[in-house]
Formats: structure tokens, C-alpha cells, sequence
């Protein structure tokens, strides 16, 4: 299951998206995100979706890369279908599975499920095509830039965007380590995969306690390596990659806003006129 | 005068324990490292040898003596910063000092922190990975690299930052046999084609071949000093320390003491053949 983890993973490319800027894209994916949760129905949802799609295609990274990370959300995305379609009542009686009890399966209730399912896939796609394709520095650099204004209410934000820096480049090394003591571990005969719940968890501490150890370790040495470097901390830096705002960015923020705008208005304002579309929740 | 010398200690001890400065990690160490030289510090375990590496740029400063490199004193912090840009420092296990998840962004950090021109920096990150062997690897991720490839992401991290002299903590105590060759072979070219000072240090005899000097190392003191012929003439000596000469030399000395008499200070597998062939009144033409 801990490989199935893609989160922060980079895939080097030179498509249109790896080529935006980090800072549009963050944007971009900010205002998308609003956009996800304020659309009401299915036709601004389906548009988004689609969006979401065309993104990964033009971005050119694998389908089965996709795939693996909306594997580790499956659960999830089950989880509240399933709620969501006991929790709605709305609509037309599909399936009534026990007579003498008053819940049933109704039209809204499959609606609400299937909306919710296409929402959280769309935001797990685009939010992940981000780390997909901004290398992390990058990305630690564009959050940086953009939470400048910060350093006025003494927030140390270039400190906070090394250790995110950090983090990012330390979770498949930690990962791999994870892997490499629960190895150990069985070897020893440690049981991590039968007993109860409670069984179970306190059969990880001996897994967490070596990988805390071994990332103060870490931590340590790697202060030194960076002092080496000259790392003071804040003081005068530059970056080999100088961020620019191109064409390509402006007109995709422009599109983004026109598209979030429109979305709200459907939502809220223009109800009435779609009426022909599905409305849910 | 001072000057002379690129990395100087003087008389230099130093604990680790600050209360009780009865143990010392190094003890009277006195050495240099002169522009160009490639000096090899041998050392079992614990025998303090790392504990160099942090004296020569200031990350620890010495208790007692002095280190000057090019003439500045470790022990000011005001000239920190000038003495980590002329002496850079690769450590043993590479996953711990590589900053960055892109190759060429981690060859960057250095550079960056010395507010080097972005252009400049772009030249100089791709001319540290030509010189390691890794520039068709610039994009690639860090942690899918092998060990070898790693540290020599390491040292061009180092050398983006063009120190005077590179200092290398054991760095292929974690490698296998190929990413030690790997590494072995980059720190050659470093010394012999882009002229750096090379202060290797490690607990491989056979990595100290090559070098101009070799210093070894035990519980804190500098216990032989010369060339690699001269130490590993020593063989008794050095494996009273945990040290071993490498197979070859071991093997000539020991037909030396059986009366077979081979030349004198064999210590790679070329010069033993060589010496045998000799003996054997053949010519090195087939081996």
C-alpha cells in the first residue's frame, strides 16, 4: 500500500502545463477547486470533469501513473457514494431492500452519489497533475512567492518553504526506510498483518520508533550538508530558475477566472434557466 | 608564510565532550594540504578521521591549536563563509545531504546560496555534472539514483560551488564495489584534470593508492605520514590499527620474507604483475 503513495511525486516533461508557470498554477488550481465545490450541477460539474481530463491528456503523463493515485483514494470515494446514497431520500423509490423499514434507494440518492464521485476524482486529478508536473523546488518556490506578503506579519516564509522543500525530497527515502524496518522487523517474527485493530497498531511501534531515530539522524547530517553549502538560512540567495510570467500564464489565468465565475453564476444566479439539467444536493 | 599552505592544523585537539575534555577525538594533530595535493587520511572507526573533515570548514572549531585555510582562522566566525566557499565538504551517506528531488536543482543549492548570478549558476551546475558523469541524468529524480551515482550528485553539488579543495568523509564507505569505482574514478579527474585539493578520507587502503600523501589516523593521533609506499611498507603497524594493506602489497611482502624477491613497493594489481613478470624473466606481454 505505501508504494501506491504518489503524492509529491515529479514526472519530468515539457508539455504546455510543465511549461506554466508554478505560481498560474497553483492559482489555476486554487480557483478550479472552488469552482468543484460550488458547482450544483451536473452540466458545470461534466464541464469541469472533462477539464480535469483534457488536462492529464495534454500534460502527457500515463494513464496507469493516474490510475495508481486514485487507487489510494478508492476507498474513500466509495465510502461517501454509499453514504450518499442512504443519506438522500429525495426523488423517486428505486429499491426499497426491507419493507417493514423506512429507508430506500431513490433517484436522488444515486444522483448525489454519482455527483460526489465525479467530484472528488475531478479534484484528486488536478490537484495531483500539479505535483505531477512542478518539480518540487518549484513548487516550495511559487508557495513562497505567493505567501510573501506574509514576511510583513513576521512569518519566516522562506523557512517554511525549505522544510517544505525537504519534506518533499525525504518522502520516498522515508518510505523506502519504512519498508526497509518492517523487513527487519518480520524478520525478527514481529507480526504486523494479523490480531486486532489494537494488536495491530501497537505492532507499528517498534516500525516508528527505529524511523524516528534514523530521521533525527538524518535531519542532523543533513544540517551539516547544507551549512557546508553555505546555507545561512535567510540572507541573500538567487535561483538558477527565474520564475516568469509568460503569455501562456495571463491567458490561463484569464480562462480559469471566466471559467470559476461562470460556474458560480449557473450555480446560484442562473438556477432557473437550467432547469433541463439534473439538480442535486 | 601562512598562505603557503591551503588547509593548515596546527597542533589542533578537540572534544566532542565539552565538560570533560579528558576524551579527546583528536589529540596534537598537526597537518597540510598544499594546492593540488590529493592526501588520503586512513582510520579505522572511531579513530577521529571524520572529525577532520568537520574542523577543515568550520564546522566544529578546535579546542585547542589552530586551522587556517588559505591563511583565515576556523575559529572566526566571521570568516565562515569565505572558508565553506573554498573548502566543501561531500559526506559518507549521500541520501542525507542531497537538498533537492531534481539532480540539477540540488547541483543548484550551493551556487544559489552564494548568490551567484542565475545564468551563472545554470553553466555552473551543468559543467559540475559534465565533470561527475552525470549530466544525461540532470532531470532525473534523486532518490531513484544508485548509491554511486548519488554521491557523485554529491561531489558536483560541491563542485558547483568551486571550492579551492574538496573534502570527501568516507564518501564510498556505503557503496558497493561499482559506485566506488564510480566515485574513486570522479575524484581522480577532480585532482589530476581540474587541479582541486583532494582530502580524501577512509578506511579502504586500496583507495589510498594514488595519493600524493597519506596520513593515518588512530584513536585521535596522526600515527604515519608519507607517501602510499612509504605507509604501506608498515604493514605491521597499520594492522595493529584495524587497517589492512591491500591483497597485493600483503602478498609481496610475504614472498619477500620467503626469499622470492619482488620489487619494491607494489601496491596495485598492475605493479605486482609487473614485478612477477620481471622475476619470472618474461616480457609484459601477455599476463
Amino acid at each position: 500500500m505505501i508504494k501506491d503513495i504518489t503524492i509529491g511525486q515529479f514526472f519530468p516533461g515539457d508539455s504546455l502545463i510543465h511549461k506554466l508557470d508554478a505560481r498560474a498554477k497553483i492559482v489555476v488550481l486554487l480557483l478550479f477547486i472552488v469552482a468543484l465545490f460550488t458547482c450544483r450541477n451536473f452540466f458545470s460539474l461534466g464541464l469541469l470533469f472533462l477539464m480535469s481530463i483534457i488536462s492529464v491528456l495534454i500534460s502527457k503523463i500515463s494513464f496507469s501513473v493516474v490510475l495508481k493515485g486514485l487507487k489510494a483514494i478508492i476507498f474513500l470515494v466509495c465510502f461517501t457514494a454509499v453514504l450518499q446514497i442512504f443519506y438522500n431520500d429525495s426523488g423517486e423509490i428505486l429499491w426499497k431492500p426491507f419493507s417493514d423499514k423506512d429507508f430506500a434507494i431513490t433517484t436522488g440518492g444515486v444522483f448525489s452519489a454519482l455527483f460526489i464521485t465525479i467530484r472528488i476524482v475531478s479534484l484528486i486529478l488536478s490537484s495531483s497533475l500539479l505535483t505531477y508536473t512542478t518539480s518540487p523546488t518549484m513548487l516550495t518556490e511559487a508557495i513562497e512567492r505567493l505567501l510573501s506578503p506574509l514576511t510583513y506579519l513576521k512569518v519566516n516564509v522562506h523557512s517554511l518553504s525549505m522544510m517544505m522543500t525537504i519534506a518533499l525530497r525525504f518522502i520516498p527515502t522515508l518510505i523506502e526506510e519504512i519498508n526497509i524496518i518492517m523487513s527487519a522487523q518480520k524478520a525478527r517474527g514481529a507480526d504486523l498483518e494479523t490480531g486486532s485493530l489494537m494488536q495491530r497498531a501497537k505492532a507499528l511501534v517498534p516500525i516508528f520508533v527505529p524511523l524516528f531515530v534514523s530521521s533525527f539522524r538524518r535531519a542532523y547530517e543533513l544540517a551539516f550538508a547544507m551549512e557546508c553549502r553555505c546555507y545561512t538560512g535567510a540572507g541573500k540567495r538567487t535561483r538558477m530558475k527565474k520564475m516568469q510570467f509568460a503569455l501562456r500564464d495571463y491567458l490561463m489565468l484569464v480562462f480559469i477566472i471566466i471559467l470559476t465565475a461562470s460556474v458560480i453564476y449557473l450555480s446560484y444566479f442562473a438556477q432557473s434557466t437550467l432547469f433541463i439539467f439534473e439538480k442535486v444536493i | 608564510m601562512e598562505n603557503k599552505h591551503l588547509i593548515e592544523f596546527n597542533n589542533v585537539s578537540f572534544s566532542y565532550d565539552e565538560e570533560e575534555s579528558k576524551v579527546f577525538a583528536l589529540k596534537n594533530v598537526s597537518f597540510t594540504v598544499d594546492k593540488g595535493e590529493f592526501v588520503v587520511i586512513l582510520g579505522h572507526n572511531g579513530s577521529g578521521k571524520s572529525t577532520i573533515a568537520k574542523l577543515s570548514n568550520s564546522i566544529f572549531v578546535p579546542a585547542e591549536g589552530k586551522v587556517s585555510v588559505d591563511g583565515m582562522d576556523t575559529s572566526d566566525e566571521k570568516n565562515e563563509f569565505e572558508i565553506r566557499k573554498k573548502v566543501g565538504v561531500v559526506f559518507q551517506n549521500p541520501d542525507n545531504q542531497i537538498v533537492a528531488s531534481i539532480v540539477e536543482e540540488d547541483v543548484a543549492f550551493g551556487p544559489e546560496n552564494l548568490a551567484v548570478e542565475p545564468e551563472e549558476i545554470r553553466k555552473r551546475v551543468d559543467d559540475s555534472l559534465k565533470a561527475v558523469g552525470m549530466y544525461e541524468y540532470r532531470m532525473h529524480e534523486t532518490h531513484r539514483l544508485s548509491g554511486g551515482q548519488k554521491q557523485r550528485v554529491a561531489i558536483a553539488g560541491i563542485i558547483a560551488m568551486q571550492p579551492d579543495c574538496i573534502v570527501l568523509d568516507e564518501p564510498t564507505a556505503m557503496l558497493d564495489p561499482k559506485g566506488r569505482n564510480e566515485v574513486m574514478n570522479t575524484v581522480m579527474h577532480l585532482n589530476r584534470e581540474m587541479g582541486k585539493s583532494i582530502v580524501f578520507i577512509t578506511h579502504f587502503m586500496e583507495e589510498a593508492v594514488n595519493a600524493d600523501k597519506v596520513l593515518v589516523v588512530d584513536n585521535g593521533r596522526i600515527l604515519l605520514e608519507g607517501t602510499p609506499q612509504e605507509v604501506f611498507s608498515q604493514s605491521k603497524l597499520l594492522y595493529d590499527c584495524g587497517l589492512t594493506v591491500p591483497d597485493v602489497s600483503a602478498l609481496s611482502q610475504m614472498l619477500k620474507k620467503a626469499g622470492i624477491e619482488m620489487g619494491e613497493n607494489i601496491l596495485t594489481e598492475e605493479d605486482f604483475v609487473d614485478s612477477f613478470l620481471k622475476l619470472c624473466g618474461k616480457n609484459a606481454v601477455e599476463e
